[in-house]
């Protein structure tokens, strides 16, 4: 069976329904060219987005700000606003604007990317794969691992060959964990009774017996972690609490 | 408020941008004059309806219209980038992310676009076909001409090296 390029380039960016996408992961199975296709678009949009995904975490110049005072409006003004704020060097310090809102677009850019490259390469798959597909595609943690995540506690260690790591309170209310899970790492949070995965990775190679609750999580994952968290990581007793109201936000507030 | 939801889009501004031009200090007059239309006609963005989308297609509008005209359109070239030299495999894929970025910017307009939503930014097909306008065939068969043409460069980019 041929299928286009097109079809294959929309499968390696994970835009394909579900049965499309299946008889294309079939496919792939048998004939190793329709493999190799796909791995190219992948790995050419890897590229790419790694080429520009410096721009996030360089300071935004105070003139983009709003509202930073006087309107501009035609370039030559822009520029010669610029021109005046350039010339005490390159300005280090970030704008007037909170960290979070620039690590936050990176870390949640970042995540597409890890994901992306995620697709095709085995953690989604069937019914004992890491990751399923939600109903609009976004990546839920699969059956074993949404087990684990519901279940056990980071004094727990290593479970069912998934261990838990960092539990907390995202900004937006709701419980997000760390996992570590043969060779990959990444962050879930709960959403209604499922675990949405918004950042998955390999796990870096250990230096050493010895490892900390975060030590071990990839940079991508430790960046989701960042992006996401409202106050500290949670205490054991805070653990347990939470699993007992089995992940739902504590009531009386959204925090 | 609203002007702080687009702030805290401005990295993503940002990015995109340089992903239609080369210069950054055009990639950060197109935010700038974005982010002036946005603020200006901000009655017009639907509550519930994804900013982002709506803040994009400002861009694209902006560049279409203004930014583009006005951009220096005479210096293709790369700037040599000095002072890089932390280390061998640092100073390598700091070229590859510039000939990368060399090569984005040698696609026709339309091709940028789309590169930058999708490939760069990471917009679904859908929502990039909603930013620009246009159906989301026509979406799919211009990424993929667009991808084609990025491969086409950057193939003859290594060629060219000696």
């Amino acid at each position: 069976m041929n299928y286009d390029d097109d079809t294959l380039m929309a499968y390696a960016d994970g835009e394909l329904d579900p049965a499309m996408r299946a008889e294309i992961a079939r496919a792939i199975a048998q004939d190793p060219r329709l493999g190799a296709a796909v791995a190219r678009h992948q790995a050419l949009r890897q590229d790419v987005f790694a080429a520009f995904a410096g721009t996030l975490e360089e300071p935004v110049p105070a003139r983009l700000q709003p509202p930073a005072g006087a309107r501009v409006h035609d370039l030559a003004a822009a520029r010669s606003a610029r021109t005046q704020e350039q010339a005490p060097a390159r300005r280090q310090e970030r704008g007037g604007w909170p960290l979070w809102t620039q690590w936050g677009g990176m870390a949640a850019s970042l995540a597409v990317g890890v994901l992306a490259g995620a697709l095709g390469s085995g953690w989604f798959g069937g019914g004992d794969a890491l990751l399923a597909h939600g109903p609009a595609g976004e990546p839920l943690a699969g059956a074993r691992l949404a087990e684990a995540l519901d279940r056990q506690l980071a004094q727990d260690g290593e479970q069912g060959q998934v261990r838990v790591g960092l539990s907390f309170v995202s900004q937006e209310g709701g419980y997000c964990r760390t996992f570590e899970t043969g060779g990959s790492s990444g962050l879930a949070c709960r959403e209604g009774h499922a675990w949405r995965v918004p950042v998955l990775a390999d796990t870096p190679a250990q230096a050493g017996a010895y490892r900390q609750a975060a030590a071990q999580l990839p940079p991508a994952v430790l960046d989701a972690v960042d992006a996401r968290i409202a106050g500290t990581t949670l205490d054991a007793a805070a653990e347990q609490a939470a699993r007992a109201r089995d992940w739902q936000p504590a009531s009386g507030g959204r925090r | 408020m609203l002007a702080s939801e687009i702030a805290s889009l401005l990295p993503r501004m940002r990015r995109f941008a340089r992903s239609l031009t080369f210069h950054r200090e055009d990639a950060d007059d197109l935010v700038q004059v974005a982010m002036e239309r946005a603020l200006g006609r901000s009655e017009q963005w639907t509550p519930g309806t994804r900013l982002d989308s709506w803040i994009f297609r400002i861009m694209k509008n902006a560049w279409i219209d203004e930014v583009r005209s006005r951009a220096r359109r005479d210096e293709l070239f790369v700037p040599e980038e000095a002072g890089e030299q932390v280390g061998d495999d640092f100073a390598q894929a700091h070229q590859q992310r510039l000939a990368i970025q060399k090569a984005v910017s040698l696609l026709s307009e339309e091709h940028r676009l789309v590169v930058g939503l999708v490939l760069v930014d990471g917009l679904a097909y859908k929502d990039a076909a909603e930013v620009l306008e246009i159906p989301i065939g026509t979406l799919t068969s211009r990424l993929a001409r667009a991808r084609e043409a990025l491969q086409q460069i950057l193939s003859d980019q290594t060629k060219a090296r000696p």
